[in-house]
C-alpha cells in the first residue's frame, strides 16, 4: 500500500497507489448507490456514496479523548507551517499542521471541494487593477492562543520567511512552482492596516486559481513569538526589510521543526491559531495527542474533545482494532469491505471517492512499433476507452465502493467545475463500438489476434499519419503491483482489448521505479521502453486544473502529451479571467482522452477504505465526510454519552 | 583462539566494506537519486535539482560513497530525509523492541524445540512423534500472516484473553511486562521457529542415537536419562548452535510481518517503510548493521561450537 499522497489544496497533488488507483469496495449497505440528491447536509443521498452519515446527535455533548486511526507510514515529520517537499503529505499538513495553524482559506466542505467561509481565516479576496491586485481581510474572530490578535503582520511574516526559505532551496516549500503563483508572480505585498493584506501581481491571473491554489496555501505565523533566531533570543523586528535576518529566523524555525522529539515540549509550537494544541508526540511511531485550544475563533462543537492519532503498522492491524472496538474513528480497508456488515451494530460507515483521477498514462513519445503515431490518433484513444468497463470494475474490484472517472474531474465528488461529459461516460464500455471504430479507420480487426493497418494514409477511413501498412496494434503496458486493483483493472482492460485484436503485453513494476524511470521529462533515455503505464493517479486541488500534467511543458507530463489546444485551455485556467476556464479545460481533456481515465475507489484518511466511527461519537456530517477527502475536522466531534 | 577471532574480525571488516560498496552501488543503479520518489511525481525540475543539491545527490556517486563512509567511521549513520530524524535516533527508538520480540521468541523456541526434537527422536514413529511432526509441518507450512490472524481472531477477538496488538509503549520495561500485549506476537514467532528447529533437532538426535558411543553407554548400563543428557543432548545440539547463530541477525531485522500484523513498531517495519520511500540512509544503515550481525552471529556460532565440542580445532 503505498501512499504517495500529498496534501490537497497545494495545487494538483499525487495520489499514488493507495488512494485513487487502489481499491475495492462493495455495497453491503448501499455501495455504488446512484441516488442523486443534494449533498449539502452530507447525510443522505450523495451520488455514489457507500453507507451513510447520520445527522448530528441532538442530545447532550460530552467531552473526552477521541481515538482516530492513522494508516501505516503516516507519521507527521514536520510542524512549521511551511511544509517542505520531502515532508509534504496529507498526514503532515491537513491532519497535523492544519489543526494548529490554519490556512487562510478552508477548501473542503464535507465531500465537496468547495470553500467553507466560516472556517477561513480571511474574507474572500477582492480583485482590482485588471486582476493584478488582490486584497483580503483577516477576520477579527481568529486570535493566537496566547490572546494576541491574528494580524496582517503575521501574513507578511510568513511571506518574508517563505522568500528566505525559497532562496535557500526551492525544495523548502512543497507547493512552490518556479514562476507561478506565490511568490514569484507577486511583485509586492503590503499591509495597509492590521487586518488587510494587498498583493500586487506581476501580471493578470485567473482570480479563482490564484485564490484557491496560491492563497489557499498561506498559513499565517505568530510573528510576535517566532521572530527569533535562537531559543530565548531577542526579537528580530526587521525581517521585512532585512533578508538576512529573515533567513536567520527561517533557519532557526526550520531547525526546530526538524527536532521531532521536541514537538510537544517546544514552547514555539504552543502558540497556535487552530482549534488544537499538541500535547504529546511520540517520534518513533508518530502517535500524538491534541487538546482543544480555548482561544480558537472558528466554529466547533459545544463541548470540545481532545483527540489522539493512533498509528497502525498495517491495514490488517487497524482493522483488528476496529473489530475489537478499540478505536473510535477508523477505517475498513477496501479489501475487507465484504466483512463490514459485522460492524453495523457498533460503527457508522461511510465511503466516498477522493477528488482526483486514476489513469493509465500513454507515452506519446514511444516510437516502438510506431506507437507514438498510433496513440496520437483520437479514434484510437476513444476505442481504448470503450474497452474499459468502469461499472464492472467498481462492482468486481472495489466491491461497489468507488466512483467513475472519465476525465481529470471525476463523476464524484461534485465540483463547481465539473463539465457535463464528466457525469456521463462519453465512451461507455462497448467492445463492439471499439471494433467498429478501428474498422472505420482502416484497421483489419482480428478478434483474439492482432489487428493490422490495412489502409494507410491520412484520408477518411484510413489509419492516419505516420502509420504504415501492416502496423500492428501491439504494445507493452507496465503496471504497479500495489495495490492489487491496479493490476486487476489493467488485466481486464487488456483482456477486453484482445477481443478486438489489440495486443497489450503486460508487465509489472513498483511505484517508485515507475515514476522515476517511465517518465519522459525526468528519464528521456527510457522513452522507448514503455508505451503505457499505470502507477496510480492524482488528487486534485479544489481548483482542478491539470497544469503540470497535460500541458506540453508540464514537469509531470509523464507521457509527453502535446496538444496546442490543451495547452491553450490549461494556460487559460491559470491566467484568464474566465471563471469557467478550468471547466472548459476538463471538458476538452475528457473528450480527448490523453490517458485512460479509471474509476476511483472510496477513500478515508488518505487510503483506499471505508470510513467507520463508533455510534457513540457524533458531530456535523461534514466533519466525517471530509475524512474521505483527507481533511480532518475533529473540532466538531463529541461523545454522545 | 584469540588469533582466530582477530583474523575473523579483520576479514569481516573487508566483507563489510564490500557489502557497503555493493549496496551503495546497487541503490544508485536503481535510483540515481530518490528525489522524485521523495518529492512526488508532481515535483518540477527546479525542486528536484534543489533537493539533490541539499542532500548531496548531485555529486558523483563514488564521492557520495566516500562521504557516506567518512561519516560512518565517525559513527554518523546519516539522516532520514523522509522521517526528518537521524538514522541513529530512528534505530535507537525501536531496535530494543525488535530485539526483545525476536530474542524472547528465539529463547522460547530453543527451550521447546530441543527437548521436543529429542523426544521425537527417542520415541520416533510413535503416536507422540507423529502428532508433533504433523503439528510442526502444519505450522511450518502456514504463512506467518495467516497464523497470526488465526491467533488474533481466536485469542484476542473471540476469547479476549490477549490483546490484538503488541505493546504500544515506548518504554522497553513496559514492553517486557506487557504479557497481555506481547503474548500473541511472541507465540506466533515461537511456534514458527519451534516448527523449524524441532525438525533439525529430531534429525540430529536420530543421527547421534545411531552412534557407537550411545550404544556403548547403554551397554555399560548407564541409565537412559544419563545417556540422553550426557551423550545425546550435547552432541545433537551442535547443529543447533549454528542455526541459533544464524538467527542473531533477526534480532535486528525484526520480523516484518509479525510486527505489522500485531501493530508493533520495530526495525523490520522501519526498513519496509524506507524501501517504499527510497530512504537511502535508513536502507544503507539497516543493511550494514544486518551484515555486521550476520558476521557476528557466525563468529559466535563458530566459537560456541569449539566450546561445545572440544574436538573441533580452530586453525
Amino acid at each position: 500500500m503505498m501512499r504517495k499522497r500529498v496534501a490537497g489544496g497545494l495545487a494538483l497533488v499525487l495520489a499514488g497507489v493507495t488512494a485513487l488507483a487502489a481499491c475495492s469496495g462493495g455495497s453491503s449497505s448501499g455501495g455504488g448507490g446512484t441516488s442523486s440528491a443534494p449533498g449539502s447536509n452530507g447525510s443522505i443521498g450523495l451520488l455514489g456514496q457507500f453507507g451513510h452519515v447520520p445527522a448530528m446527535a441532538a442530545g447532550p455533548e460530552h467531552a473526552g479523548t477521541i481515538t482516530v486511526a492513522a494508516p501505516p507510514d503516516s507519521a507527521p515529520t514536520w510542524i512549521l507551517p511551511m511544509v517542505t517537499g520531502a515532508t509534504n503529505s496529507v498526514y503532515t499538513v491537513p491532519e497535523f499542521d492544519y489543526q494548529m495553524y490554519r490556512p487562510l482559506y478552508w477548501f473542503v466542505n464535507g465531500v465537496e471541494p468547495t470553500e467553507v467561509p466560516a472556517m477561513s481565516l480571511a474574507s474572500d479576496p477582492t480583485w482590482s487593477n485588471g486582476d493584478k491586485t488582490v486584497t483580503f481581510t483577516l477576520k477579527s474572530a481568529y486570535k493566537w492562543s496566547d490572546g494576541q490578535p491574528l494580524t496582517s503582520k503575521d501574513v507578511l511574516f510568513w511571506w518574508y520567511l517563505l522568500k528566505a526559505a525559497l532562496k535557500e532551496s526551492p525544495a523548502n516549500w512543497a507547493p512552490y512552482t518556479p514562476g507561478l503563483g506565490i511568490p514569484d508572480e507577486v511583485a509586492s505585498i503590503s499591509a495597509p492596516n492590521s487586518s488587510t493584506v494587498t498583493m500586487n501581481l506581476t501580471k493578470a491571473v485567473n482570480p479563482t486559481w490564484f485564490w484557491q491554489d496560491s492563497l489557499g496555501s498561506v498559513q499565517p505565523m505568530p510573528s510576535h513569538v517566532w521572530d527569533i533566531d535562537a531559543t530565548g533570543g531577542k526579537a528580530i523586528t526587521d525581517w521585512a526589510t532585512n533578508p538576512a535576518d529573515a533567513k536567520k529566523i527561517y533557519d532557526y524555525l526550520a531547525a526546530q521543526s526538524k527536532s521531532v522529539s521536541t514537538y510537544a515540549t517546544n514552547p514555539l509550537w504552543q502558540v497556535v491559531d487552530g482549534p488544537y494544541k499538541l500535547t504529546s508526540f511520540t517520534p518513533s511511531t508518530g502517535a500524538f495527542t491534541m487538546a482543544p485550544n480555548p482561544a480558537y475563533g472558528g466554529p466547533h462543537a459545544k463541548v470540545e474533545s481532545s483527540w489522539q492519532s493512533v498509528p497502525f503498522q498495517s491495514d490488517a492491524a487497524e482493522f483488528n482494532a476496529v473489530k475489537a472496538g478499540s478505536i473510535d474513528i477508523g477505517y475498513v480497508p477496501l479489501t475487507d469491505v465484504p466483512q463490514i456488515a459485522s460492524l453495523a451494530s457498533s460503527y457508522n460507515e461511510f465511503g466516498y471517492s477522493d477528488f482526483g483521477w486514476s489513469y493509465v498514462t500513454y507515452n506519446f513519445k514511444d516510437t516502438t512499433g510506431d506507437f507514438n503515431n498510433i496513440i496520437d490518433k483520437l479514434y484510437i484513444r476513444q476505442a481504448l476507452a470503450h474497452l474499459e468497463n468502469e461499472p464492472g470494475y467498481i462492482k468486481a474490484f472495489f466491491y461497489g465502493a468507488g466512483g467513475q472517472g472519465f476525465g481529470p474531474i471525476p463523476e464524484i465528488p461534485k465540483s463547481p467545475y465539473t463539465p457535463p461529459n464528466a457525469l456521463t461516460n462519453p465512451y461507455p464500455y462497448s467492445p463492439a463500438t471499439a471494433a467498429s471504430i478501428l474498422k472505420a479507420n482502416g484497421w483489419t480487426v482480428v478478434p483474439n489476434g492482432t489487428d493490422t493497418c490495412a489502409k494507410p494514409g491520412t484520408g477518411t477511413g484510413e489509419c492516419g499519419a505516420g502509420i504504415p501498412a501492416g502496423t500492428k496494434l501491439e504494445w507493452n503496458v507496465i503496471y504497479n503491483t500495489s495495490p492489487a486493483v491496479i493490476g486487476e483493472q489493467v488485466q481486464d482492460w487488456a483482456s477486453q482489448a484482445k477481443t478486438v485484436g489489440i495486443t497489450m503485453n503486460l508487465s509489472t513494476s513498483n511505484f517508485n521505479y515507475m515514476i522515476a524511470n517511465y517518465n519522459d521529462p525526468s528519464s528521456p533515455k527510457t522513452v522507448n521502453k514503455w508505451a503505457m503505464e499505470d502507477f496510480g493517479g492524482f488528487t486534485n486541488s479544489t481548483y482542478p486544473t491539470t497544469f503540470g500534467v497535460f500541458n506540453s511543458a508540464g514537469s509531470s507530463n509523464v507521457g509527453g502529451y502535446d496538444d496546442p489546444q490543451a495547452d491553450k485551455l490549461i494556460t487559460a485556467s491559470i491566467s484568464s479571467p474566465n471563471p469557467d476556464a478550468v471547466t472548459a479545460e476538463a471538458q476538452y481533456l475528457t473528450q480527448q482522452q490523453p490517458s485512460l481515465f479509471q474509476p476511483n475507489p472510496d477513500d478515508a484518511f488518505g487510503t483506499a477504505a471505508i470510513l467507520v466511527w463508533k455510534k457513540s461519537v457524533s458531530g456535523t456530517p461534514q466533519s466525517f465526510e471530509s475524512l474521505t477527502q483527507a481533511y480532518w475536522n475533529p473540532e466538531y466531534w463529541f461523545f454522545t454519552k | 583462539m584469540v588469533g582466530y577471532i582477530l583474523r575473523r574480525i579483520g576479514t569481516s571488516v573487508v566483507v563489510l566494506i564490500g557489502v557497503s560498496f555493493f549496496i551503495f552501488a546497487l541503490l544508485h543503479a536503481i535510483y540515481p537519486s530518490p528525489a522524485i520518489d521523495v518529492l512526488g511525481a508532481r515535483a518540477n525540475s527546479a525542486l528536484i535539482a534543489a533537493w539533490n543539491k541539499q542532500n548531496g545527490f548531485d555529486d558523483p556517486w563514488l564521492v557520495q560513497y566516500l562521504h557516506y563512509m567518512g561519516n560512518l567511521v565517525r559513527g554518523n549513520l546519516g539522516y532520514s530525509y523522509k522521517l526528518n530524524q537521524s538514522v541513529t535516533a530512528l534505530f535507537g527508538g525501536v531496535w530494543a523492541r525488535s530485539a526483545w520480540l525476536s530474542g524472547v521468541s528465539l529463547v522460547l523456541a530453543v527451550l521447546i524445540a530441543i527437548p521436543l526434537g529429542v523426544y521425537q527422536a527417542v520415541r520416533r514413529n510413535t503416536v507422540g512423534d507423529y502428532v508433533a511432526t504433523g503439528m510442526a509441518f502444519s505450522v511450518y507450512a502456514m504463512p506467518v500472516f495467516f497464523l497470526g490472524l488465526i491467533l488474533i481472531q481466536v485469542f484476542a477477538l473471540d476469547l479476549h484473553w490477549f490483546s490484538f496488538q503488541g505493546s504500544q509503549s515506548s518504554s522497553l520495561l513496559s514492553v517486557v511486562v506487557d504479557f497481555h500485549g506481547m503474548t500473541l506476537p511472541v507465540v506466533t514467532l515461537t511456534l514458527l521457529t519451534v516448527a523449524s528447529f524441532s525438525r533439525y533437532m529430531r534429525s540430529s538426535a536420530m543421527d547421534v542415537l545411531a552412534q557407537d558411543y550411545i550404544k556403548v553407554a547403554r551397554a555399560k548400563g548407564l541409565p537412559e536419562r544419563l545417556v540422553l543428557m550426557r551423550h545425546l543432548l550435547r552432541n545433537a545440539c551442535l547443529p543447533m548452535v549454528t542455526l541459533i547463530g544464524l538467527s542473531i541477525p533477526t534480532l535486528l531485522a525484526g520480523n516484518l510481518i509479525t510486527e505489522t500484523l500485531f501493530n508493533y513498531r520495530g526495525l523490520g517495519l522501519l526498513f519496509y517503510d524506507a524501501l517504499g520511500n527510497a530512504d537511502y540512509n535508513v536502507l544503507l544503515a539497516y543493511t550494514l548493521i544486518g551484515a555486521v550481525l550476520t558476521i557476528i552471529g557466525n563468529l559466535v556460532a563458530d566459537v560456541a561450537l569449539t566450546v561445545a565440542d572440544p574436538r573441533i580445532r580452530l586453525a
